[in-house]
């Protein structure tokens, strides 16, 4: 009972941003009860942000378009995403006859758990890291990357023509940006000398990395938008050309965690750039996590001013683009990056 | 990385030793989110590159030209409208010039100002529909929403004057329907200004966009020669560099008398040479609009013609720069009450028939985006 | 520089954000429609004469006149009905009626036509004529302005 409340007020603590004691007095199942409590707190994390923005991605492509957006439901529309919700859990659930059922049905249950242990690798704020990793940010990476395999079993899966094309698009862009995102987080570890996400946001408390890293910020900018598959890279899922790409066969339910997955990696991944550039949960006054969340609503909504405003690039021009223009400036970037520090350390340590 | 070649396109130079490939047919249509209309165009593919066009219309054949053989004269005249719906205050015009020329009837100089307004107005809301499609076509949902709001402009304009927004019965045979309601002229000048404002914005949001840029320069150019034997019309002509306008070759009505430039780019002729020119074309339109209102005459607004006409036996040809081209009518009038024979020549029809010539070698997305800046209406096209 | 179009763009739909918008409130609001604006029919069952030229002009064949002839030898006005899933909205009928100086039918601009049963579709207006006691005149009028919906 004791090391319960101790734990608690331990909770209580990184809560509120205070540095965490140490968690020595407690006995060996609080850390597998901490673990579930993490667990269920990703999940519902993940769960309300998609709620929140299915509302706030509608509303805000209203105003951007001079329209309002959804204002039926709730007091400005706020309970829009129940209607949704609602909507799509009374559709019915065909499966086509041709499809490869067992790939067809693990598809959007590879994708949501991709995407739900992606919110677990994320420091929130001083107290509250789910998992604190020591190759935190590789592994966001090699995470993040195991949505090709989700959407090529999905465009596969469904037997359709529309579907393969929108499967073999994704994969293709997907990976190809992983590349120059790779490298441009390189610099940031450069930096911070650790690859520990924890790290990196601690690293930053005194100078925001963006300062330091712009060209870096730009090119991550541009791959988390062809990695998120939204505009404008979401030929994919382009409607004018294939429907609806990889998801065209899906409905009900499992078209439901496609669209989820979809917005929680927003989340995900504008909260990546958020702690690699912005300086993670590092703020006056409030506490971290509210930083956090804030820093990451004001990247989502950056992002979504992007993909509002853009059209879709050929796909060729795609692949030039990330090919001749993104990996050389990268790399550029990193030379840069490393003459730099050894500058740095030259002038101010008197070593090279 | 160069985009393919379109004249010397082999699929079998594809197929390397090591993969088997496969060409598929795909449909793409009838129910497409980008097909402008219930068209559908059967595609066989190599991987994303098109072998092989061919145009499947007849999905909205509705039979009008033969509806027309019912009906008396004046009663015609609210189904011609249905045949371009995206320009419907255009379409009477051909029509009712037909029907003028076959009887001989003599229009007032007021009707001719009023026509030239409403038809010009109309004109500018096709080409904001044609060009808030084409950002559409590429994702641009912004921009199209800007272009509609103008549009928006129009529509309440035509509805002060003739009650519908969208299919007007404005038009008709000796003159126009209705005179112009209090304080109309006065609104419709205020809303050029703010006509002009909007495009202006669309403009800065998409015409300057490098992704637009990328494209949509050089997609399948369409060079003069081929224009013309292609049969093309209207704008797609004037893009690809032939200057034909038959508001300026030909005048009819009293388009003589308004000063504007008829808009040619002489260029490549691709798919962003025929944006752009509709963009030009607005703003000339909004001009001709603009010295119609001021110069409009006083007097009747129709002649004295019979609800029920029956006129001498014989046949009129009109043609019209519709929005989407030139557009004709061939009445044949037999001495009864009732045509004898409508035809109707679509400038759309002709422009389709590029499609299977211009498609192999190129990918899906280029396709849409010369499907888009061809500006078809399936109405036009299947009657 | 490239991207400068870009740049530009996204200026513009940041104005755009922060300016009035333009939808508008239906059905708290309702649109301030001109006079002129095409949606139901009023009908004026004193002032038809039974001529049939409105349901002459019409191209689709709405319109369905009922009359008889009185003691006179005129026509009297027994049933006008339109049946609205056919009508153009064309306004052909309107410009035929000779009735002066307002025409016996007539737009009103009432766009919510919709309707949940198919006998709704239809448009009736009747004009009794009570049988007439000694010295009081044939018609009386004694219609409704207002549509009936119904069979």
């Amino acid at each position: 009972m004791v090391d319960f409340l101790t734990a608690l007020f331990n909770f209580w603590q990184g809560f509120w941003g205070v540095p965490k004691t140490s968690l020595a007095e407690a006995l060996p199942w609080m850390d597998i009860l901490w673990a579930f409590v993490y667990l269920i707190g990703a999940f519902v994390l993940w769960a309300v942000n998609v709620i929140i923005l299915i509302w706030l991605e509608r509303r805000v492509a209203g105003f951007f378009s001079e329209r309002v957006g959804p204002n039926r439901v709730g007091p400005l529309g706020l309970l829009q995403p129940i209607n949704d919700a609602i909507k799509i859990l009374s559709k019915e659930s065909v499966i086509p006859q041709a499809a490869d059922k067992f790939i067809y049905m693990a598809a959007p249950l590879l994708i949501m758990t991709i995407s739900v242990t992606m919110y677990g690798l994320l420091p929130y704020g001083p107290g509250i890291r789910p998992i604190s990793l020591n190759v935190g940010i590789l592994f966001f990476l090699a995470v993040s990357s195991t949505t090709t395999i989700a959407v090529l079993m999905a465009g596969w899966g469904s037997n359709n023509k529309y579907s393969l094309l929108g499967g073999m698009r994704t994969v293709a862009q997907i990976i190809s940006y992983e590349i120059p995102m790779a490298l441009s987080i390189i610099g940031i570890v450069m930096l911070s000398g650790s690859l520990d996400l924890g790290a990196i946001t601690d690293a930053q408390k005194n100078l925001w990395n963006i300062v330091l890293q712009p060209i870096a910020f730009v090119i991550f900018v541009i791959s988390a938008q062809a990695e998120l598959t939204r505009s404008p890279f979401d030929m994919t899922e382009a409607e004018q050309e294939f429907v609806a790409g990889y998801h065209t066969e899906y409905m009900g339910m499992r078209f439901a965690l496609f669209f989820m997955a979809e917005y929680a990696n927003l989340f995900a991944m504008a909260a990546l750039g958020v702690i690699l550039f912005l300086g993670g949960s590092n703020g006056p006054f409030l506490p971290g996590w509210i930083w956090f969340i804030l820093k990451t609503y004001a990247f989502i909504m950056f992002l979504l001013w992007i993909r509002w405003t853009l059209l879709r690039i050929r796909v060729n021009r795609m692949m030039m683009l990330n090919w001749k223009v993104l990996i050389p400036i990268s790399l550029v970037n990193l030379l840069l990056t490393g003459v730099g520090i050894k500058l740095w350390q030259y002038f101010t340590e008197g070593r090279v | 990385m160069s985009d393919l070649k379109k004249e010397a396109f082999d699929s079998d130079a594809l197929e390397s030793d090591l993969f088997e490939t496969q060409e598929f047919v795909l449909n793409l249509g009838p129910q497409h989110p980008s097909t402008h209309g219930v068209y559908r165009a059967r595609l066989v593919l190599n991987g994303e590159t098109i072998v092989s066009a061919e145009n499947k219309i007849g999905y909205l054949h509705r039979g009008i030209e033969k509806i027309a053989e019912g009906l008396t004269y004046a009663q015609f005249a609210p189904y011609t409208t249905r045949f371009d719906y995206c320009s419907g205050a255009l379409q009477p015009w051909a029509y009712a010039l037909a029907l003028e020329t076959l009887g001989g009837i003599e229009v007032p100089e007021r009707a001719e100002y009023l026509r030239v307004i409403v038809g010009e107005l109309q004109r500018v809301a096709s080409h904001l529909i044609m060009i808030a499609s084409f950002a559409l076509d590429f994702g641009a949902w912004t921009p199209w929403a800007y272009a509609f709001n103008a549009r928006e402009g129009i529509n309440n304009l035509l509805e002060e004057i003739s009650g519908s927004r969208m299919l007007v019965n404005y038009i008709v045979y000796g003159g126009v329907n209705a005179e112009v309601p209090e304080g109309w002229v006065e609104r419709a000048k205020a809303e050029l200004d703010k006509i002009l404002y909007r495009l202006d914005d669309f403009d800065k949001v998409l015409s300057g966009n490098e992704i637009f840029l990328g494209r949509t320069k050089g997609i399948v150019p369409v060079s003069a020669e081929e224009a013309i034997e292609w049969g093309f019309t209207g704008a797609n002509l004037r893009a690809s560099g032939v200057a034909f306008d038959l508001r300026k070759t030909s005048p009819y009505s009293v388009y003589d008398r308004f000063a504007f430039d008829m808009a040619v780019i002489k260029g490549e002729g691709d798919c962003f040479d025929r944006y752009w020119l509709r963009m030009m074309e607005m703003r000339e339109s909004v001009k001709i609009v603009r010295q119609a209102l001021e110069k409009l005459p006083a007097g009747e607004c129709r002649a004295k013609v019979s609800k029920v006409w029956r006129p001498a036996a014989g046949e009129g040809y009109a043609l019209v720069e519709a929005a989407r081209g030139v557009q004709g009518y061939q009445v044949v009038s037999d001495g009864s009450t009732k045509p004898f024979r409508v035809h109707m020549r679509s400038p759309s029809f002709c422009h389709i028939g590029i499609i299977p010539a211009k498609a192999p070698g190129i990918t899906i997305q280029d396709f849409i985006s010369f499907m888009a800046s061809l500006d078809f209406v399936l109405g036009e096209i299947d009657r | 520089m490239f991207g400068l179009g870009i740049l530009k763009g996204m200026g513009i739909t940041l104005k755009r954000f922060w300016m009035p918008k333009i939808t508008e409130r239906y059905p708290e609001v309702m649109p301030d429609l001109p006079q002129r604006s095409k949606g139901s029919f009023t009908f004026n069952v004193d002032t038809c004469t039974s001529c049939e030229l409105c349901s002459m002009a019409c191209p689709n064949g709405v319109i369905k006149v009922e009359w008889h002839k009185d003691e006179a030898g005129k026509k009297r006005l027994d049933r006008y009905r339109m049946n609205l899933g056919h009508c153009l909205f064309c306004g052909l009928c309107v410009e035929a009626c000779p009735t002066k100086p307002q025409t016996t039918i007539a737009f009103q601009g009432d766009f919510e036509l919709g309707c949940w049963m198919k006998q709704d579709i239809y448009r009736n207006w009747t004009k009794e004529y009570p049988a007439a006691p000694a010295g009081v005149s044939a018609s009386q009028p004694d219609a409704t302005q207002a549509a009936p919906k119904g069979e």
